[in-house]
């Protein structure tokens, strides 16, 4: 059945989306299943029954007057479509997508709790009351955390930049293929949604170290010192988890993304029908950046003030706005 | 041997309509029908069959409407035969009765065949 369902899908793959051939191959899928169903039925085997099935299916060429597809037909023996991208490559991408992803989120994490160093030995200098070798210690691992930060995430670049040409060049996958990628996507997507909200949870719950290591000073002071450090501690690790998931769950939907959006072959990807154009360039672009901006621009805010109680405004205004400015200059059509 | 296609392509819409005109059917149905009764001497490709609904369809030849099939509760594309049809089909009778008895006065029988003069 399986090999039928590709079978068809691989010849209908290039052709424009429209009723028509949906229906077409909608049609045709009900015959092909019902052949197959009644040769299973008759006690052929598995393997006869798919190949009575497809030697008598006949040539897409007879449907392409009817359907008006001819030009695509012929078109599809003049030039090839893309370079096919096969499953093993697919493989290989996202397993070295989702260790880039690691290292970039690790990246991330050095250079965010690169400022936990001096606020913790600066908190000991203040304790121990010896401010020298302390301080400069702090001051030193500020340098020697954020080196290592940067210095993963350019090597997770360098590492990831054999995959350039991607974006660059048109690449196509099968059905099998894109079938494949979808069922991976599909089975992470519950992963992800646990790995983010334990992120934004992270990054939300940093506060309460501050808090509770306030009463503890009461006690000892280096608490009260070195809280800040803890807060950037748990923002690293819950912006870890964020990138990271993100990161790997991007990687599923750029290659689903291959195939042309006006392509049967490319309709796989729900989002992407959904995802709205724009009427210029720059609007898209100042839209894609535009919830990250509005998270940094909220932890900004928040950090600075620490009037948490006030800040969470930003979000529902942000949805405002989101939708005004989406609705307003989407392209229409 | 087998039935050239290029011959048989004038009359797939004539095989249809015959299985059409009692009730109304199915793809698989009809393509099962026709390889029936043509004792599997002609067994018409699933874009062949598709392709003569929807040019018959549009012709207004037949008609479609999505149906449940009352044994298996599967869904499926069915067609009816439309007056226009039946008129078409009557048609395709008569110019095949022509086109038999033009060319079969072409056809050698019997000992003739095998002579080389």
């Amino acid at each position: 059945m399986e090999t039928i369902r590709n079978y068809l899908e691989t010849m209908f793959m290039n052709l424009p989306s429209s009723p028509e051939i949906y229906r077409a191959k909608n049609e045709l899928w009900q015959m092909m299943e019902d052949k197959y169903t009644e040769l299973l039925e008759n006690g052929k085997s598995e393997n006869e029954a798919v190949g009575t099935v497809i030697a008598e299916f006949g040539n897409l060429d007879e449907l392409a007057e009817d359907l008006g597809i001819a030009q695509f037909l012929q078109q599809e023996s003049k030039v090839p479509q893309g370079k096919p991208f096969p499953l093993e490559t697919v493989k290989e991408y996202l397993a070295d997508k989702a260790k880039n992803a690691f290292y970039t989120a690790l990246g991330v994490f050095f250079c965010i709790i690169s400022v936990c160093g001096p606020i913790f030995f600066g908190a000991l200098a203040e304790y121990f009351d010896a401010d020298g070798i302390l301080g400069a210690t702090g001051g030193c691992s500020l340098f020697v955390l954020a080196a290592v930060g940067v210095g993963i995430l350019v090597y997770s670049g360098v590492r990831i930049s054999k995959w350039k040409n991607i974006g660059q060049e048109h690449y196509v996958t099968d059905f099998s293929t894109t079938e494949y990628i979808h069922q991976e996507m599909e089975k992470y997507k519950g992963t992800h949604a646990l790995l983010l909200t334990v992120g934004i949870v992270l990054c939300i719950l940093s506060v309460i170290p501050p808090m509770i290591m306030d009463e503890f000073s009461a006690y000892s002071e280096i608490w009260d010192y070195c809280s800040g450090a803890f807060l950037f501690l748990m923002v690293g690790i819950g912006v870890f988890l964020i990138v990271m998931s993100s990161m790997k769950l991007d990687s599923y939907n750029t290659l689903l993304r291959l195939n042309q959006k006006d392509t049967i072959g490319g309709n796989y990807v729900p989002n992407q029908q959904n995802a709205p154009q724009y009427i210029s360039e720059g609007v898209a672009v100042v839209m894609s950046v535009f919830w990250p901006t509005v998270t940094c621009l909220y932890l900004i805010w928040s950090f600075l003030t620490f009037d948490w109680w006030k800040t969470w405004i930003i979000w529902p205004l942000a949805g405002i706005i989101h939708s005004v400015i989406k609705n307003t200059l989407k392209k229409q059509g | 041997m087998s039935i050239s296609s290029d011959v048989i392509r004038g009359y797939n819409d004539t095989m249809i309509l015959y299985l059409l005109w009692e009730k109304p059917s199915y793809g698989y149905e009809i393509s099962k029908q026709i390889k029936l009764l043509s004792k599997e001497k002609y067994i018409i490709k699933e874009t062949t069959l598709y392709s003569a609904f929807t040019r018959m369809e549009k012709n207004g030849y037949i008609a479609s409407f999505p149906d449940q099939n009352n044994a298996t509760g599967k869904r499926r594309t069915y067609y009816r035969i439309t007056d226009s049809g039946r008129a078409y089909y009557r048609e395709k009778c008569a110019e095949w009765n022509l086109t038999q008895e033009v060319v079969g006065k072409f056809i050698m029988k019997g000992e003739r065949m095998n002579g080389d003069n």
